[in-house]
């Protein structure tokens, strides 16, 4: 059985928490690491690995970024590839979480609703 | 046969030529969104970050603004109680960033001491006014009470940790010690006497003679004019009255635009 995978928030890091009993898997904070390929680098892994395993059940994806450097934008793109590519075998979905205010985040979630049809992404407006 | 496998190795090539282009295509339109993206951003956020900035300096104006006007208003309090007018303390304090820039001081330093000068007299909030007020000459003893308003002034902003008020603090101690020791209250001697209250006093001092009081009338500029030179190095620092007289238009013009009603 594959291991939970947190990383605690910091200031310019998101806290990630990947839980494979409870199959929710959440993003929380911000994201503008000094190197974004390296910090995101074991939650990739740990992605690929969790869905290398066979499962029927659903998998919940809680994203809630509130600020984001390009380089996370462009990750948060391959991370969309990797769900992309296990929905084919597996039942996800994706909850993209923003502030009403947050316009940047919003427009996000709608670009990866866009660019991702076949995956199951909602856009949940926080008040 | 063989063209067989050829065709079929051939069309293998393709496809995987096919899907790795769409690839590319697919990430070359994704950088270009990220990147208008990112430069939408860019702006908004420094847009937001000018709005803030401007804010940011207009407050930081109405504080200093704000706390001119009141070491002003305060100043011109102990001025008040001694008679003098508002526009001797807006006087002194200009008077005394010219001298703090004519011998070198930084515009930084020279401002604090423009808004610390007027504070000088601040003291005097503490002696009776029938002492302060008395038309005559003061006796020895009511003399010994006035004096005592350098030091109240001193102790009123030593407590401070803002620079300002600690200048003040050194202004109100020290703006009547004379640089040959013989002034009040503690007698110090040239360079003992700090920058600070070298140049209030000069600065006092050449206001006071030349403006008209209710117990004297103005003396005319020769008359200060000598005793400035006759003070040189005994009431004042030398080095500050030739300042003065090096640069006594700058000075006039100063006494011209605030200039008693
Ligand atoms: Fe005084
Ligand atoms: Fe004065």
């Amino acid at each position: 059985m594959l291991e939970k995978l947190f990383v605690a928030p910091s200031k310019c890091t998101p806290q990630i928490d990947f839980d494979p009993e409870s199959r929710i898997l959440a993003v929380e904070g911000s994201s503008y690491p000094e190197n974004t390929f390296v910090f995101y680098a074991p939650m990739m892994e740990w992605v690929k690995a969790y869905f290398g395993q066979e499962s029927e059940q659903k998998t919940i994806v809680n994203l809630e970024i509130i600020y984001f450097n390009s380089s996370s934008s462009k990750l948060l793109f391959d991370f969309f590839d990797a769900l992309e590519e296990a929905s084919s075998s597996h039942d996800i979905e994706i909850n993209w979480i923003f502030d009403a205010r947050n316009e940047v985040a919003m427009e996000a979630g709608e670009d990866f609703t866009e660019d991702f049809s076949h995956l199951n992404i909602n856009l949940v407006e926080k008040q | 046969m063989e063209q067989k496998k050829l065709i079929d190795e051939v069309e293998a090539l393709r496809e995987s030529f096919d899907s790795t282009t769409s690839q590319i295509i697919k990430d070359l339109r994704r950088q270009e969104k990220i990147m208008v993206r990112s430069d939408q951003r860019q702006q908004r956020e420094y847009d937001e970050l000018q709005l803030q900035l401007d804010e940011i300096k207009r407050l930081n104006k109405e504080i200093e603004d704000t706390q001119r006007e009141v070491l002003l208003t305060v100043g011109g309090i102990g001025e008040t109680r001694s008679k003098e007018t508002f526009n001797h303390v807006r006087r002194v304090a200009e008077y005394s960033k010219l001298l703090a820039l004519k011998m070198g001081m930084g515009i930084e330093e020279a401002n604090l001491l423009k808004d610390a000068s007027p504070m000088h007299d601040i003291g005097k909030v503490g002696i009776p006014d029938s002492i302060l007020n008395k038309p005559g000459k003061l006796t020895e003893a009511e003399f010994e009470v006035m004096k005592h308003h350098a030091l109240l002034g001193y102790e009123m902003f030593n407590k401070s940790e803002r620079p300002l008020l600690k200048a003040a603090a050194i202004i109100a101690y020290e703006h009547h010690e004379k640089y040959d020791g013989s002034g009040y209250p503690r007698g110090l001697v040239g360079e003992e006497i700090h920058i600070y209250g070298r140049i209030t006093s000069i600065a006092d001092v050449f206001d006071a003679l030349g403006s008209k009081r209710c117990y004297k009338e103005a003396w005319s500029d020769p008359e200060v004019f000598s005793l400035l030179r006759e003070q040189s190095g005994s009431h004042f620092d030398p080095k500050l009255v030739d300042i003065f007289f090096d640069c006594n238009a700058e000075f006039l013009a100063i006494r011209e635009a605030y200039k008693d009603e």
